[in-house]
């Protein structure tokens, strides 16, 4: 499992918040990116309505993933290729490094994969003394960096031209420059050396398809079709959610990948990978080997309230429309998984306690419904966290998380329970504001536990007769 | 079934939270009907039967797609324009990595009748077929294909299919046609027949699942889709073409008399 | 045409306790069309701020009692996209394991209105011939906009009264910040997103912002006031109850120029479609003239 920073969500929001640069990059990426997605949706000759079809497929692939898993694996096994089942990241990780061991590899190029960022096969790979390069650019960044991706899809998105320019001008000897094309293409030709020369590809895996046994990798750079035709091993890593039934279910659920992701028809690249080359084929992997990772997925999957986010095909469109996102950039969710998919996937996969934050750190403004390819209510889900974080869950391992807040909601249900006790306590707090600095009849400053209201806003005084007292006076 | 110990465990621990019985004998068949062999029909007769106007508007449709998306569609009269137009690329272009001017191209029946060995050879360009030579053993064909690929500066392929909606490529992987060609080199060249074009990936996975040689190998070990030159957008998301595989991509489609064979007045 | 249906009205708390002027806002738009109001005097609240924070027993209490004295209302109908978003959606959820309050939470859900989508979906009502001089725009609550998918009705109602002009601000369905007890628990992060919110109003040069809301507009005004921003802010109620283009004629305290007063007794239900006109009885007759309630909160800057 890559390392956990969860708990410090308050302390990366705090950094991000200063951060104009970042602010203006995420602006910039939701403007193009979350917008031109909606607008994409629109002209589907089948409407946004299609995204509730999605969902529904999705959602009927995750009920007999079981079956599906069977399949797939049965295929690609009678094709050549190699299945791993692996229950936890550590599982996953070792079973690539004995690959890696029996074949003397001493490079390996990366496809860009969230799934390898969750379980942590970098470091390993590294600790291993297997140099381990990552291939998008943007992740290649990152890497170099040594820093962690702040975007699902657009890893490097906090990082300005500038940054870029040094840290090449530094890492790879060029002359600084900050123009983009000249340092995609300094980056095009290190990592082309690395290609040729990588004795081992490993991506991760969009959608798999039973029916055909095969899974799918999405790239626009190329950098996965690298990874998984050049060397002479290729491991492709898949959460087991990612499976689909059948062929045809591509045809919906590609058009609102490319759409959701990215806000475009197509993705550049998309290739069904089904086994390593066959006899007579001139290239393509002599060994093909597919790990499909649990690491706490089957707890999620046999929770209903929360077996809804294994529809989730990470394409980073809630990302780009997320207000909280844009404001706190990608490192403050402290995981793999940054933005609206964060929230939920990540402390349900490490943790709801340590990922309190997470849950709590959203206005449940629904955009990124709105935005999901696949309609996963994330919006539910975040408020199904909150509920195991008030009341904690053994099944989850989740202790309450906040006594004072509990007495707090304790107290007001024992207010509203009564209009008698509400009028009551009305009056107390009538009274009570009557000791709070007021200026121009706004308060200015509230005491603890409600002073971060104030620190940057007013607020009107309770009124003088609740509605109640004029509605009993006036029109009854 | 191959089922070994590592797979049955994960399988019914996924049965467990799915609350199925671990005796289950449901099949995904049953489960996820396929549609009606007669919608299927229809879409392939739509598909077979499409007029030469039909076929054009679909060929409009893709150069429309593909604007967008940097991928130069052109309609050539027949293999000789086409081969002439390429003839012309190799000219006007130069090596990105310092090698000699070579290109690699598929060993397909198409990509046979532009004939560009005699056409490059007034340029002195190599033109390397991605086939195994007589006297070779398929280790060394391979390494020797490799080479030649990664020293080409212009790929040459094919396609099976390329679906207009979208101006997506697609291509299955045979032997003699290297997943590479579309790949590594600098510039990839694709030509096709103007009734190879088809609407939209409905079509497509239609077409594919009933492929008369579905039965023999599915839709391969790896099909690929190719939606315009690389790309990335990852500095500061300032668009640039050729992050690894192909800055250029051109798609010569063959609208000559003897392309249309298939297409009805 | 039979009589529009007499209407229950659920105050959310908020506006019970901070904001009885939109409260009376409500009244006065369905008075004026001649619909009997009920408003049962022992609600409290719907149980939205427990729920939301994920407190399930103690959202159960306030949704319990809220089933039980508004299951006999025909019509109920709240100034607030989130208490009707809590009530018509969050309770199935809430209920999911009880199945006898399940089905009474379903029927509830299902006559249950907010203000605007009652009067233009269900009345078929856009011009209730309120006035109002100035540039308003129009902030779209989350609640309203992604929970209830009405957008659209508010703005119907907003291009109907007479005098104003509806400008739309950049991106007015993007989150104010609020989040109910997100702006007090990551006070950071919800100033960070309002500021862009009270950025893109302020560029707009509108003079007054509308809402469907109060949580979200209390949030709004809080930092314009802070700022000093001589921007109004009201809810939609206050705007469609408003019969005179002045503030200044109610004295709340208002002191820009507002434009000048105009005849307050003109006919203010046209257009109508036939049929509803006459079930509100003589519309030309009430000219009873109410007060405004412009500069709604924060009487001083």
């Amino acid at each position: 499992m890559a390392e956990i920073k969860t708990e410090y969500y308050r302390q990366e929001a705090r950094k991000a918040l200063k951060n104009k640069v970042l602010h203006a990059a995420l602006a910039g990426l939701q403007e193009r990116l979350g917008k031109g997605a909606a607008a994409a949706y629109r002209a589907l000759p089948e409407g946004p309505g299609l995204r509730y079809e999605a969902h529904k497929m999705r959602m009927q692939a995750i009920d007999h993933l079981d079956i599906l898993l069977e399949t797939l694996a049965d295929r690609i096994c009678k094709n050549g290729g190699q299945v791993f089942f692996a229950d936890t990241g550590e599982d996953a990780v070792e079973y690539c490094l004995k690959v890696a061991r029996r074949h003397q590899v001493k490079r390996v190029v990366k496809g860009k994969s969230m799934v390898t960022e969750e379980i942590g096969l970098n470091e390993s790979f590294e600790k291993a003394g297997i140099e381990t390069v990552e291939a998008d650019l943007g992740e290649y960044i990152i890497q170099l960096a040594d820093e962690h991706p702040s975007h699902i899809i657009a890893p490097a998105i906090h990082k300005t031209r500038k940054e870029i320019g040094e840290l090449f001008a530094r890492k790879l000897g060029i002359p600084f420059t900050d123009d983009p094309p000249t340092l995609t293409q300094a980056a095009r030709k290190a990592l082309r050396e690395k290609f040729l020369s990588a004795d081992m590809g490993i991506s991760g895996c969009n959608l798999a398809c039973a029916e055909t046994g095969h899974i799918t990798t999405v790239s626009n750079e190329g950098n996965i079709r690298m990874a998984s035709t050049l060397p002479r091993v290729h491991i492709a890593v898949m959460g087991m959610e990612r499976v689909t039934a059948r062929l045809m279910d591509h045809d919906i659920l590609f058009r609102l990948l490319a759409r959701g992701a990215a806000a475009q028809n197509m993705a550049t690249y998309v290739s069904y990978i089904g086994g390593p080359r066959r006899p007579g084929q001139a290239d393509g992997p002599d060994e093909f080997h597919l790990v499909i990772l649990d690491n706490g997925r089957t707890r999620i999957l046999a929770d209903p309230e929360f077996r809804e986010i294994l529809g989730c095909i990470r394409c980073a469109a809630c990302l780009n429309v997320c207000p909280v996102y844009a404001k706190i950039g990608g490192h403050a969710y402290g995981f793999a998984y940054s933005g609206p998919i964060g929230t939920v996937i990540t402390p349900l996969l490490t943790g709801i306690n340590r990922a309190r934050d997470l849950c709590q750190g959203e206005t449940l403004c629904g955009a990124c419904r709105e935005a999901c390819p696949v309609d996963i209510d994330l919006p539910r889900m975040i408020l199904a966290l909150r509920a195991k974080l008030a009341e904690g869950d053994p099944a989850w391992g989740v202790t309450p998380a906040g006594r004072m807040e509990k007495g707090m909601m304790t107290t007001w249900s024992k207010i509203i329970s009564s209009r008698e006790y509400y009028d009551r306590s009305l009056k107390i707090a009538r009274l009570g504001q009557k000791l709070l600095p007021i200026k121009n009849g706004m308060i200015r400053h509230l005491p603890p536990p409600f002073n971060g209201w104030t620190q940057s806003r007013d607020l009107k005084p309770l009124a003088a007769k609740s509605f109640n007292e004029l509605w009993q006076k006036k029109y009854r | 079934m191959m089922t070994t110990d590592n797979e049955n465990n994960f399988i019914s621990r996924v049965k467990r939270a799915l609350k199925v019985p671990a005796k289950d004998n449901r099949q995904y068949r049953h489960l996820f009907p396929n549609p009606p062999k007669e919608a299927v029909q229809s879409v392939l007769k739509r598909i077979e039967n499409r007029s030469v106007e039909q076929r054009q508007e679909l060929l409009h449709q893709l150069i429309e797609a593909g604007k967008p998306i940097n991928l130069n569609v052109i309609a050539k009269k027949d293999v000789y324009a086409v081969a002439a137009a390429i003839a012309g690329l190799v000219q006007e272009n130069e090596p990105e990595w310092g090698h000699a001017k070579q290109v690699a191209v598929w060993k397909h029946p198409l990509i046979d009748r532009l004939k560009l060995a005699d056409a490059l050879a007034p340029q002195d360009v190599a033109v390397h077929e991605t086939d195994f030579a007589d006297p070779e053993t398929e280790t060394d064909g391979r390494n020797r294909i490799r080479k030649q690929i990664i020293d080409a500066f212009i790929g040459v392929t094919s396609a099976d299919y390329c679906v207009a909606d979208s101006a997506t490529l697609v291509m299955k992987t045979q032997p003699r046609l290297a997943r590479t060609v579309s790949l590594v080199p600098t510039i990839h060249i694709a030509v096709i027949k103007i009734d190879q074009i088809i609407a939209d990936l409905k079509e497509l996975y239609t077409l594919l699942k009933h492929d008369p040689d579905y039965d023999r190998q599915g839709i391969t070990n790896c099909l690929t889709f190719i939606s315009g030159p690389s790309k990335t957008a990852d500095i500061e998301a300032v668009m640039v073409h050729g992050a690894h595989g192909p800055r250029e991509l051109h798609l010569f489609v063959i609208i000559g008399g003897e392309s249309s064979g298939r297409a009805k007045k | 045409m039979t009589a529009p249906k007499p209407i229950t009205l659920f105050i959310p708390c908020l506006v019970d306790t901070f904001f009885p002027e939109v409260g009376e806002a409500v009244v006065r738009i369905f008075q004026r069309m001649g619909i009997s109001l009920s408003y049962p005097s022992d609600q409290t609240c719907c149980g939205q701020p427990a729920y939301n924070s994920g407190y399930r027993n103690e959202a159960l209490i306030a949704a319990t009692r809220f089933i039980d004295i508004f299951e006999n209302a025909e019509t109920i109908v709240c100034p607030s996209g989130s208490c009707v978003h809590m009530v018509r959606h969050h309770y199935l959820e809430l209920f999911r394991n009880e199945n006898s309050y399940l089905k009474r939470a379903e029927k509830i859900g299902a006559k249950t209105f907010e203000l605007t989508e009652y009067l233009v979906d269900i009345l078929q009502v856009t011009d209730l011939g309120a006035e109002f001089n100035g540039r308003i725009t129009y902030h779209d609550s989350c609640h309203l906009r992604y929970g209830l998918e009405i957008s659209e009705q508010p703005r119907r109602l907003i291009e109907k009264v007479h005098g104003c002009r509806l400008v739309e601000m950049d991106e007015s369905g993007r989150c104010c910040g609020f989040g109910g007890s997100f702006a007090v628990k990551y006070p950071e992060i919800s100033t960070a997103m309002l500021e862009d919110k009270i950025k893109s109003i302020i560029t707009l040069g509108a003079g007054t912002v509308v809402g469907g809301d109060m949580g979200c507009l209390m949030n709004i005004s809080g930092m314009l006031n802070r700022r000093r921003q001589p921007i109004e802010v009201l809810h939609i109620a206050q705007l469609l109850a408003s019969r005179q283009p002045s503030a200044k004629a109610e004295g709340l305290g208002f002191k820009g120029p507002r434009g000048q007063v105009t005849e307050p007794d003109k006919p203010f239900l046209e257009p109508l479609p036939p049929g509803i006109l006459e079930s509100f009885g003589d519309v030309n007759n009430q000219t009873k003239v109410f007060a405004p309630t412009c500069r709604s909160f924060g009487a001083g800057r």
